[in-house]
């Protein structure tokens, strides 16, 4: 009962600041969500299952362009575009992690760098169907009920995308295939001699987030009704991973964390310093890294712990 | 045919700078087990500062190599007691330094944009600008230049290897961490090393190949790009390897681009397919380690 109220809370808030906020704000607001939401399922993937990967971004651009194409090009109804989008990305993301399971660290972040990539020329060469270098733009969703969804609906159509995304996370994180996917991250030959099969485990964490980032990228697609290559490009799947890592990586609050304050800093900051944010993510992360490895959530509850143990001390 | 022999040499020239940046990430990665993607920003780095010194400093092209590269050693080895060694000391594993250099990747390139200007500068090499021919190849001068430097310097580090003491105990320590630091080798002598050695290797590949186009930030992501895939294509258990696997790399590409009959874009391709092609059918590369002795 507890849970469903904060939920419906989280869910209810989330829903109602897109009307309060001005235009801007509001487009900065879903924006941010769509980052928060990448940065959960992320999470779960370098975090939890500790897959490298550098595709989640891919993923995202697999589900927005599938979904615009399929309706604009094949005139596909959006009710039947959306399930087919996904289940395109789930079968591409299927094909990499089987070939991927033999790969490990490093290995793993070269394959699915080159795939990104590999995406990024096929949509600058993808011609009539791709856009191009342009990407797709000045298409519209469908009314329902002469109603045209836009603006603020699209964020609260973001925001249940991302509440999905971490109440499913959440709860297979604590049930026993989570822990089968901490035990591979931790040591994989350790949690194979337990009985985990290392390869299922590892392939369906790869399979499941993509598939979410692909949901995060079909609603992310209709916010400005345009896909281009480069949001989807490498350094954004790299600014993915420096958010989860800098927030707290096998957080999910982390996650949360990292992303919110890293797209704060970015609007904020770039008006006035320019370029120049970019440099104090570097320095964070490098900080992080070497203060506290569990990132910023590991830090606060460094200090939490430490004042709790200093209250305790003082007590004779 | 004449065609094809001048595309050869600078597809040989571009194997040889690919080649060179992937021995920087082979220096780094055999002793400590990590990845370090700055090693395109280090070439970049290498590349500005050649023309630092060869246009304020004044010095000619020919000796602007070697200081870019001893300032790139610099900056390499402050990259490895800053940021490596606490990590390395602490017992980390082997992914928060690959994540470290990531946040100083960053750092660099966010440096060099702020020093200077977004713009293109132009950097001369050794002999000018010019075209030589023996017999049925040609050529640039720089072209030539590049394969000949390319040459002494995995000469030198096959040599420095195989046939010094110093050069053995890189070999050990790459084999097995422990066991060399138990034989008394010092391991953060032979980590500092590698990454001062790493550093000024990359900013070597990054002064020979500006003069073909020219000095700017955005060089740094193809080349770390290139040279990674050039290094798993080689096999990351040589020296010879990296080389080889440049030549290979630069070799599809350039071959691709001239002759397969799809857009030039979509040649961007190959270096991708490759490095998918690789990882999964022969992740050892083309040269396999050598059997124990």
């Amino acid at each position: 009962m507890g849970a469903a109220i904060r939920w419906g809370g989280a869910a209810l808030i989330m829903c109602v600041v897109p009307f309060l906020l001005p235009l801007y704000e509001m487009d900065v607001y879903r924006k941010m969500l769509f980052w928060v939401a990448l940065a959960i399922s992320y999470n779960f993937l370098f975090g939890i299952a500790g897959q490298m990967a550098l595709s989640h971004f891919a993923f995202a651009g697999i589900g927005a362009y599938t979904v615009v194409i399929l309706m604009t090009q094949a005139g596909v109804p959006l009710l039947l575009a959306i399930p087919l989008a996904l289940g395109l990305a789930g079968i591409l993301a299927f094909i990499v992690s089987f070939a991927a399971t033999r790969l490990e660290g490093f290995y793993l972040a070269l394959a699915t760098l080159a795939f990104a990539q590999l995406f990024i020329v096929i949509l600058d060469e993808g011609g009539a169907l791709t856009g191009g270098t342009g990407g797709l733009t000045s298409y519209k969703l469908p009314l329902v009920f002469g109603f045209e969804i836009q603006g603020p609906w699209l964020a609260i159509a973001m925001a249940l995308v991302l509440l999905l995304t971490l109440a499913f996370l959440l709860r297979i994180d604590r049930s026993w295939y989570g822990r089968a996917c901490r035990a591979i991250r931790d040591n994989g030959e350790a949690a194979a001699a337990m009985g985990v099969d290392v390869k299922r485990t590892k392939i369906m964490a790869f399979t499941l987030t993509s598939v979410m980032a692909a949901g995060a990228g079909m609603v992310y697609a209709f916010f400005d009704n345009t896909v281009n290559p480069p949001v989807f490009g490498l350094e954004n799947a790299f600014m993915l991973l420096f958010m989860v890592i800098i927030g707290g990586s096998g957080s999910h609050l982390g996650a949360i964390v990292g992303a919110v304050l890293l797209r704060l800093l970015q609007d904020m900051l770039e008006p006035f310093v320019g370029q120049f944010h970019v440099m104090g993510l570097g320095i964070l992360m490098v900080v992080v890294i070497l203060v506290q490895p569990k990132g910023l959530v590991g830090i606060w509850d460094d200090l939490v712990g430490r004042k709790r143990a200093g209250r305790r001390k003082a007590k004779p | 045919m004449a065609d094809l022999l001048e595309l050869l040499v600078s597809a040989t020239a571009s194997g040889c700078v690919y080649g060179l940046i992937a021995l920087a990430y082979l220096l780094v990665l055999r002793p400590t087990g990590v990845i370090n993607f700055a090693s395109g920003e280090w070439a970049m780095m290498g590349a500005y500062a050649a023309y630092v010194i060869s246009d304020a400093g004044g010095l000619p092209p020919i000796l602007a190599i070697p200081a870019a590269a001893l300032v790139l050693a610099i900056i390499g080895w402050l990259t490895e007691w800053l940021t490596v060694r606490p990590l390395v000391e602490r017992g980390a594993g082997h992914l928060a330094p690959i994540l470290a250099l990531l946040g100083m990747l960053v750092i660099y390139h966010q440096v060099v944009l702020l020093s200077f200007s977004e713009d293109q500068y132009p950097l001369d090499g050794p002999f000018g600008f010019g075209r030589i021919e023996f017999g049925l190849l040609a050529g640039s001068y720089q072209d030539f230049f590049i394969v000949g430097a390319t040459i002494a310097i995995f000469i030198g580090f096959w040599l420095f290897f195989e046939r010094t003491v110093w050069g053995r105990s890189f070999e050990a320590v790459a084999i097995n961490r422990r066991a060399a630091a138990l034989m008394g080798i010092n391991l953060r002598m032979v980590t500092a090393l590698s990454f001062a050695g790493a550093a000024a290797i990359a900013a070597t590949a990054g002064v020979l190949d500006s003069p073909r186009g020219s000095v700017e930030a955005n060089m740094s992501l193809p080349l770390a790009v290139q040279g990674f895939s050039a290094l798993i294509i080689g096999g990351i258990n040589r020296v010879e390897g990296a080389l080889l696997g440049g030549i290979v790399l630069a070799f599809a590409e350039d071959l691709t681009r001239r002759y397969a009959p799809i857009p030039s874009g979509l040649a961007l391709g190959v270096t991708p397919v490759l490095l998918i092609t690789f990882l999964l059918v022969l992740p050892n590369g083309i040269l396999r380690a050598k059997e124990a002795k």
